[in-house]
């Protein structure tokens, strides 16, 4: 077994777990945070996608013990008992997600794109979700919401014409 | 994943000590990114017993110029090769290589020396490091030895790294620093694919006489290993540049490529590539030198 | 659906717009004669919420994180399931040994295709084992199912099962399986487990009279929906003797009608337990490894969870039907269709599954949104020891669409005719009569290709303007215009394509 103290979404959080733990088993199974989604398990999907010291990873793709010390954002770090954060709203506002299942994912990749770059171009931004797959094919209106959070200009379609 | 003991190493020293201590006992793996360690490990019946885990070892993670040319550790991630000044500035063509590999999540992740111990012949990293005749420092408990990267490989997922040693540095010679450098890939998608072709050409021009000197051709993806394009290199070498001798040099290079026919491609279409990327590639070398110039 | 006098009169649509400006204008009652006719308001005049974004109720929860697909819950006590896949594409199972896996610690229950009391169910053909008892399928049929408490326990225990098969030569072509000297996959059954056949005026006759007649011969490649949530299942059976089971399922009633049958327990003892679903695509229409989860926590007496790899996503969960599509088109010198004949092979893999209503909507719809008075199109769906194929998005439609335009373009090529001008030709109109002999109406397919040709600037010369495109992207559209569909399922489709639905099809026209 192996000591972990991680801070999670602003908290500390330690667990004894498996060497063989992967950073997704570990905030899924010992956190409750299952918001990070186990989609391929090997680095493909990006449903597992959560910011590491700042950085979006594929969290099946490391082991626990890589990550002790450091700094890890998950989808429930995001918003707050009040508020959603820009991107989530964004999100629900554009009818981004569809399953759902990537939508985690795919906000942390956009997130930690949006930190470093807060107005991205529509290639940059395709870049930045390379590594998430969605099947529904949602990622035309991802790029809108994720945009719209960008610049704040582009207005859904609905309340356009409201 | 089956079970296994993880040490983390502080240091090269000590990654290089817990390998040397482990290796006489137990089957050992190194995990750096993890990127392709553990996918691996997740479908593989074999597992290794320990793993030595170096993505802490803060002495192989530099990027900088020294005498001896520029020094990446192999713990440098392709999105630290991507960001870093010094290589956008000299080598935008290991800016692209890099930024062609998996996506943002892996490139986080995934290290430069990762991806070439696992010698892969579609890599990424290999061709425009090859083009660059880079050399490789390895370290084990016997001492450091110096190679050239193309003498790293020995054919598909085979290196010379022995089970106690680690790949620590890419080296990038002195004399090479600036050259003039170009990385195309060919996949069957932009994101997350395999290179179906990977090909780098790297020249210097003599503006006086306006011809070809030391010009690098390097193959991915159509060879057990990374290969260079040795015929391609001679017919160039000392010539006029005209867009006529770049076509023909992409035609000599196909016949360098040994490809082979699988589900992603065939053969001969893999041919038509290296001919085609080997062209653009050297036409767009030579468009940087003229910039650069 | 009790027949009525029929009100002949149409309202005036503008009246009922002024009447109600938001609902969807009412449909009349059918008249007496068939084709039913339906007062239909004018296209793009039919509801104001065309046009408006839609928010869907579940998408905050997806955005937050919280919604709860199956991986994500978890029950006191539960053990987690894997079930060992047989990896040989035909073989007869000589015998299995699971005494090894039973006896590792941490290894709770297994189970085999014995312990099924009803070894066989399918949607509609009831020709698919839970787990293979005697007879290997395909490759990914389940053998043996274990129960453990943890994941990976689970996964080591499927190597300590030894399976002795006599491997059979497996039929993998469908062309060869459709020969009658090809030894049957499931025999003494045929291979061929499904045709349909349509037919309108003569062919012979139609070819005869054409000045040109055109072969061409089309496949397409087995697709899996790859849903980014795996098939996953949870199943809880009580001391009442009723089970729960939560599944990814989007066909619950169905499913459950399946799981009673191979359980042999009435369908009130069964509760299914529809969850958030992670992407169907039509890969979840129908029960997998649900009759296996509630036997293992039937044995165990624990909740039991599994979810499937990502390779077994692959090779043992449904595929979109490969097609091997043979068209015959005969034409006039201006490029007016005569006749056209259609020979459609489906790979139906291992099992049924979705395949008849496959094949049925593919031979419909095979001929394409075209006026074509003599046709004789033909479909068979054979089997082949591979995976499974069955329901995915169009259900046979995408993979016609690409034979018949295709198909449409080899012959305005050669014909050196306008690829819009041929099929502005021959589409369908107001009126038209489709294959299965239904009166067409709300046809729109020339305005719809005209304008699609005006909106991305589509040259008389028969190439995409490079400068039409509204991205800016300068790669040209080369002959990219299409008059079919390539999706959409059942009920809500296209005005041409709900036509299809007629008489001859499985699905009755009455709505």
């Amino acid at each position: 077994m192996v000591n972990v103290s991680i801070k999670v979404n602003g908290e500390m959080r330690t667990a004894s777990v498996p060497p063989e733990t992967t950073l997704l088993r570990l905030l899924r199974d010992n956190f409750n945070l299952t918001g990070a989604k186990l989609g391929c398990d090997v680095g493909d999907c990006g449903a597992c996608t959560v910011i590491v010291d700042g950085l979006p990873v594929n969290s099946c793709l490391m082991l626990a013990n890589q990550v002790d010390g450091r700094e890890v954002l998950t989808i429930e770090g995001l918003a707050t008992t009040d508020k959603l954060h820009p991107l989530q709203k964004k999100f629900e506002e554009f009818g981004s997600l569809q399953c759902g299942f990537c939508g985690p994912g795919i906000i942390m990749s956009a997130k930690a794109l949006l930190d470093e770059n807060p107005a991205p171009t529509v290639m940059q931004i395709r870049d930045a979700l390379g590594g998430n797959l969605c099947r529904c094919t949602g990622y035309a209106k991802m790029i809108e919401a994720i945009q719209a959070v960008a610049n704040g200009s582009i207005e859904p379609v609905a309340s356009k014409s409201a | 994943m089956r079970p296994f003991e993880v040490y983390a190493a502080k240091d090269s020293n000590h990654a290089v000590a817990l390998l040397a201590q482990h290796t006489a006992t137990s089957k050992v793996k190194v995990i750096a990114g993890g990127t392709d360690l553990l996918a691996d490990l997740k479908f593989s019946a074999h597992s290794p017993d320990v793993i030595v885990d170096i993505s802490r070892v803060e002495d192989l993670k530099g990027l900088k110029i020294t005498d001896e040319g520029l020094n990446i550790g192999a713990l440098v991630t392709h999105s630290q090769i991507m960001r870093s000044p010094i290589i956008q500035e000299m080598f935008p063509a290991l800016v692209d290589a890099a930024h062609s590999i998996g996506a943002v999540q892996t490139r986080n992740l995934g290290t430069l020396g990762g991806n070439l111990v696992t010698g892969v012949p579609s890599m990424d990293s290999g061709p425009t490091l090859i083009a660059l005749d880079a050399l490789v420092n390895i370290i084990g408990s016997t001492g450091r030895r110096q190679l050239p990267l193309i003498d790293f490989f020995l054919g598909p997922r085979k290196t010379v790294l022995k089970p106690d040693e680690l790949l620590a540095e890419i080296i990038i010679p002195r004399q090479n620093l600036g050259k003039p450098t170009h990385f195309l890939k060919f996949g069957l998608r932009k994101g997350q694919a395999l290179a179906l072709v990977n090909v780098a050409a790297s020249i210097w021009i003599d503006w006086d006489k306006n011809v070809f000197v030391a010009p690098r051709i390097a193959l991915g993806a159509v060879a057990p290993k990374v290969i260079r394009a040795p015929k391609a290199e001679a017919y160039l070498e000392g010539r006029t540049v005209t867009p006529e001798a770049m076509a023909e040099a992409g035609r000599i290079a196909s016949t360098d490529a040994r490809p082979i026919t699988d589900f992603r491609a065939s053969a001969e279409y893999r041919r038509d590539l290296v001919a085609v990327l080997t062209k653009r590639a050297l036409e767009a070398a030579y468009a940087l030198g003229q910039s650069k110039r | 659906m009790e027949k009525k006098t029929v009100v002949t009169e149409k309202v005036p649509l503008q009246t009922l717009l002024e009447e109600d400006g938001i609902l969807r204008s009412p449909a009349l009652a059918p008249l007496v004669t068939f084709p039913l006719e339906v007062v239909v308001p004018e296209v793009r005049h039919q509801t104001p919420a065309v046009g408006q974004r839609a928010t869907r109720p579940d998408s905050r929860l997806h955005g937050l994180g919280q919604t709860r697909y199956i991986d994500d819950m978890y029950f006191p006590g539960m053990l987690f399931a894997r079930i060992k896949r047989a990896g040989i594409a035909s073989a007869h199972i000589k015998s299995i040994d699971t005494s090894e896996a039973e006896a590792m610690p941490g290894v709770i229950a297994v189970i085999t295709g014995r312990d099924v009391p009803c070894n066989s169910f399918g949607p509609s053909l009831k020709d698919q084992p839970v787990l293979a008892d005697t007879r290997v399928f395909h490759a990914g049929d389940g053998v043996a199912a274990v129960a453990a408490i943890s994941e990976q326990i689970a996964t080591d225990a499927l190597d300590k099962i030894k399976v002795e098969y006599e491997p059979l030569t497996p039929v993998l072509d469908p062309l060869e399986s459709l020969k009658l000297e090809t030894p049957g996959v499931h025999a003494p059954s045929a291979n061929i487990y499904g045709s349909k056949v349509i037919k309108k005026g003569d062919v012979a006759k139609g070819f005869a009279e054409s000045d040109y007649i055109f072969e061409g011969h089309f496949r397409t490649q087995m697709v899996e929906h790859v849903p980014l949530e795996p098939h996953a299942t949870i199943a809880m059976w009580d001391a009442n003797g009723r089970v729960s089971i939560y599944s990814t399922l989007g066909r619950i009633t169905l499913g459950r009608a399946d799981v009673a049958r191979t359980l042999g327990i009435p369908m009130s003892r069964i509760r299914i337990i529809a969850t958030i679903v992670g992407g169907n695509f039509g890969g979840k229409n129908e029960i997998t490894t649900e009759p296996v989860l509630a036997l293992l926590s039937k044995k165990t007496g624990r909740p039991v969870k599994e979810v499937f790899t990502r390779s077994e996503e692959f090779i043992a969960s449904t595929t979109r039907h490969p097609l091997i599509m043979d068209y015959k088109t005969g034409v006039t010198k201006q490029g007016k269709i005569l006749a056209r004949q259609i020979r459609l092979v489906l790979d139906g893999g291992a099992y049924c599954s979705w395949s008849e209503t496959t094949l049925g909507k593919a031979c419909i719809l095979s001929a394409g949104p075209y006026n074509i008075e003599n046709l004789h199109a033909e479909a068979f769906v054979v089997y082949t020891n591979k995976t499974m194929t069955g329901a995915m998005r169009g259900f046979g439609a995408p993979q016609v669409c690409f034979a018949y335009e295709s198909h449409m373009d080899d012959i305005a090529t050669a014909l050196g005719i306008d690829p819009l001008e041929i099929r502005l030709l021959n589409a369908f109109e107001e009126g038209s009569i489709s294959p299965t002999g239904q009166m067409l109406q709300s046809v729109v397919v020339k305005e719809s290709l005209l304008r699609a040709a005006e909106r991305f600037g589509w040259n008389t010369d028969g190439k995409a303007s490079t400068n039409g495109n509204a991205q800016g992207n300068t790669k040209s559209n080369g002959n990219a215009i299409t008059a079919g569909k390539g999706n959409g399922v059942a009920k809500q489709l296209p005005a041409h394509e709900q036509a299809t639905h007629g008489p001859a099809a499985h699905e009755p026209a009455v709505r």
